[in-house]
């Protein structure tokens, strides 16, 4: 009887939270380069993960097997670790990708044997694997969707059968559509959905609007009716400027007008500059336009 | 000492004793049957929307009105959240309004303010805070009817109204305006019959198999208002190819 008193609120508890508890190999990650450097674990990405964390972007995880990311209760927890592997232990929310921290340890990648899945991360050299058209289908069904605004940024990546999608939005409907889009789409096999839906509070609202005014009053001619070319992410104060521009005096000025708004404490530019509106597969990544967060 | 302390004391007492009052007189206070909103004789519509000018016919929704402004600056696109208003009734005009049972019309709004937010905030998250990123959704249900007397019998429950409200000719009418300007940026009047026969008589209506039919008709005009939000939402020609000309991601595992 005394069992079954304990056992029935800790399982209302874990249905609330709606958690699995779990333990796995992580690459302790920012927010920013998480969602943005998708892919093998490289000295590049690294010293973007320690840089940014300096510059206070959310710290994350992400898991090895899959890439999927992670935001933690106590980032303290994972802070001395940033740009380093660890194991965690943790109740997870896998479709709000959360998790409740409960042990991490530090790892070495030499630990992990050959052939475990969790080296996946580890190696390099992984680029050559996807189809051409499925990619430039994936792009396109991105593109179309009607909700997405100068506020949201999403980003995929394609590793054979594989969708990883990333990025951060404000609508819980673009999350669900990215993924529904990219599902049925022939030669997707798996999507990964590590769109971030973004909070909505008071402070980061009125970070929003003013950028957009900002960029909107010397930047017109990248804003339309429906969307823009220049992305405006905020989160927690901070602005990760995104999309492309003509010019890198434009990409200069859009990132002097965000610095310039209330309440906004860091702007991370990574605005890509780009001669024609119509831009090619090439796109550089911090990887390999050594671009870093300004 | 003590007369001043008694002073003091008299006038806590009195304000305590206003205080009370107060709040009696405001807990027991009728609602006034006049304040209900009535749809006006022979009108067109109710007079909720703060423009009706601007509507026409829409050939995607039978039975249905609407206007959505496609202005560059002021259009949906420009807005990422919505303060949700509480629903407001009229009554149909031959309706008696002082039999409206309180009770009854709580339940309704309720209902349906809860059914509007669950179809729509995956797309328009609800807010509190106006601003310039933010619209104020308005809504009304029109022509909600007072119904027969209910007689419950030995199976009355607390829960039972003492007439049932009916809902059987309601038609919805509902704007988004911008929340800082007021200025309209979609509008829709929905006349489609959805709730021929509907009628709630208990105040949890939404658990009861009986009232089934009002159930449908306030999640059918909820998912109704969302599919023409989604339609509005829809990008023209034009804004699909600059779309597509502009989306590129962030990523470096591309093909090469």
């Amino acid at each position: 009887m005394r069992k079954i008193l304990i056992a029935i609120p800790a399982f209302l508890w874990q249905g609330l939270w709606g958690q699995e508890a779990s333990t796995f190999r992580a690459y302790v990650d920012t927010d920013l380069c998480a969602r943005l450097m998708l892919g093998p674990i490289t000295p590049g990405r690294i010293e973007c993960s320690q840089k940014t964390a300096k510059d206070r972007s959310e710290l994350v995880l992400v898991r090895l097997r899959n890439n999927m990311v992670f935001s933690v209760n106590k980032s303290k927890m994972i802070a001395p670790l940033v740009g380093q592997l660890a194991e965690v232990t943790g109740d997870i929310k896998v479709k709000a990708g959360r998790m409740k921290l409960q042990d991490v340890r530090p790892i070495e990648g030499s630990a992990i044997p050959t052939g475990d899945p969790d080296r996946r991360l580890l190696g390099t050299g992984r680029s050559n694997e996807s189809n051409p058209k499925t990619w430039e289908k994936i792009r396109h069904e991105l593109a179309m969707m009607p909700y997405v605004s100068e506020f949201d940024f999403i980003s995929f990546t394609l590793s054979g059968s594989e969708v990883i999608l990333t990025g951060w939005t404000v609508r819980q409907t673009n999350r669900d559509e990215a993924y529904h889009r990219v599902k049925d789409i022939e030669g997707v096999e798996t999507v990964i959905n590590n769109i971030d839906i973004l909070p909505l509070g008071s402070f980061d609202m009125q970070i929003r609007a003013g950028a957009r005014a900002a960029l909107q009053r010397v930047l017109s001619r990248y804003f339309w009716g429906s969307g823009s070319d220049i992305k405006i992410v905020v989160k927690n104060g901070q602005i990760i400027l995104l999309g492309t521009v003509t010019r890198k005096a434009d990409s200069d000025l859009a990132f002097i007008q965000c610095n310039g708004v209330a309440n906004a404490f860091k702007v991370f530019n990574l605005l890509q500059v780009q001669s024609s509106p119509k831009k090619s597969a090439q796109t550089s990544g911090f990887g390999t336009s050594g671009r870093r967060p300004s | 000492m003590s007369r001043e302390r008694n002073g003091i004391g008299s006038v806590v007492v009195g304000c305590s004793i206003l205080i009370l009052l107060t709040a009696l007189w405001g807990c027991s206070r009728k609602q006034d049957p006049q304040a209900l909103k009535k749809l006006p004789q022979g009108a067109e519509f109710a007079g909720f929307l703060s423009d009706y000018k601007q509507l026409k016919p829409n050939p995607n929704f039978e039975n249905t009105l609407s206007y959505v402004n496609r202005d560059d600056v002021k259009n949906l696109h420009k807005y990422i959240a919505v303060i949700v208003e509480p629903v407001a009734i009229y009554v149909a005009t031959n309706a008696d309004p002082s039999k409206m049972p309180d009770r009854g019309r709580t339940a309704l709004v309720t209902y349906f303010q809860n059914a509007v937010i669950r179809t729509m905030s995956d797309a328009f998250p609800v807010v509190s805070e106006p601003g310039p990123l933010v619209l104020r959704l308005r809504t009304a249900l029109i022509g909600v009817d007072v119904g027969d007397a209910i007689d419950s019998g030995a199976n009355a429950s607390p829960e039972m109204l003492a007439r049932s409200v009916d809902i059987g000719k309601v038609g919805v009418e509902m704007e988004m305006v911008d929340s800082v300007t007021g200025e309209q940026i979609a509008a829709v009047v929905d006349r489609q019959s959805l709730g021929a026969g509907a009628v709630i008589g208990s105040v949890s209506f939404s658990h009861d198999e009986k009232y089934a039919a009002a159930n449908e008709a306030l999640d059918g005009w909820a998912e109704r208002l969302r599919d023409f939000l989604d339609l509005a939402a829809e990008l023209s020609q034009q804004e699909r190819q600059r779309a597509d000309e502009s989306y590129q991601p962030f990523t470096k595992l591309q093909p090469q």
